[in-house]
């Protein structure tokens, strides 16, 4: 089941990354495909600070997700700004946003490194 | 499974594997068998010495310097991180921090420190960081058997 929502998250993103690819071609760059664009462009700069992040700093699980939280906050803010999303009465929703798709990625993360450790575990009880 | 050990002088150590149908079983042990066969030449005391894959309990880096620890012995290693990743492939050794390569033949357990980090312990008791992002390379090796 996971392996098949994996998949359908990276073919729904190259369906629409290859049908605006297309459409840029005919009517260029319209509000949509222009918001699409600024959501991956921002997908890819959370994707470089979440890998520097795990390469350079061990913390504990919920540590680093709070800090995490405060680090995305800060790019989804600032990257808002840039592009237009947000102004001076509406910058406080990016912690809204930005803690829904934390606290998820949270729950899921330990559950995962739970399960992960107990198959580890049981496999070296199994060897020996 | 019958195991068979005969002494052929003037040749070198041999290992001929028979099988009735090539499956999961016989990849694990030629992968295990290929893996004795790695060894590294490290440093101690200004001499050389080789120590076999099995011997290695963790490889680190330490301030750009690579380190082997045995069960009782730290080498000095004169290569990179990367070289040896490059080198243990399809091995049992795997990366589980940005600094340090260990030996799963060693690993005695895995346990997440109440609300703080990962830790492997290893049969000689003892103990490594593990990195989370680093978890699922460590259950792949014991995925491949």
């Amino acid at each position: 089941m996971k392996k098949i929502f994996k998949d359908t998250c990276i073919i729904a993103a190259l369906m629409i990354l290859s049908v605006f690819s297309i459409s840029i071609i005919w009517s260029g760059i319209t509000d949509e495909i222009g918001l699409v664009l600024k959501l991956f462009g921002l997908a890819f700069i959370i994707s470089v600070a979440n890998f520097l992040f795990d390469e350079y700093i061990t913390l504990s699980i919920a540590v680093s997700y709070i800090v995490k939280y405060f680090v995305i906050t800060g790019i989804v803010m600032l990257f808002g700004f840039i592009v237009g999303w947000f102004y001076p009465g509406n910058f406080w929703m990016a912690f809204i946003y930005v803690g829904v798709v934390i606290v998820l990625a949270y729950l899921i993360d330990s559950i995962k490194v739970k399960k992960d450790i107990a198959y580890i575990n049981a496999r070296i009880t199994g060897r020996d | 499974m019958q195991i068979i050990t005969r002494q052929v002088k003037g040749k070198p150590l041999t290992v001929t594997i028979e099988y009735p149908e090539y499956n999961e079983t016989v990849t694990t042990l030629v992968h295990k068998i290929s893996s004795m066969d790695v060894g590294f030449s490290a440093n101690t005391d200004g001499r050389q010495v080789k120590i076999g894959l099995s011997e290695v309990y963790y490889i680190e880096n330490v301030e750009r310097k690579l380190f082997i620890y045995t069960a009782k012995e730290v080498y000095r290693l004169d290569s990179s991180m990367s070289e040896v990743e490059a080198m243990t492939i399809d091995t049992d050794l795997v990366r589980i921090s940005r600094t340090c390569i260990m030996n799963t033949d060693h690993l005695k357990e895995i346990r997440q420190v109440k609300n703080s980090h990962l830790e492997a312990v290893l049969d000689n008791d003892e103990m490594l960081v593990v990195s989370r992002k680093y978890l699922k390379d460590i259950k792949r090796i014991f995925q491949k058997g």
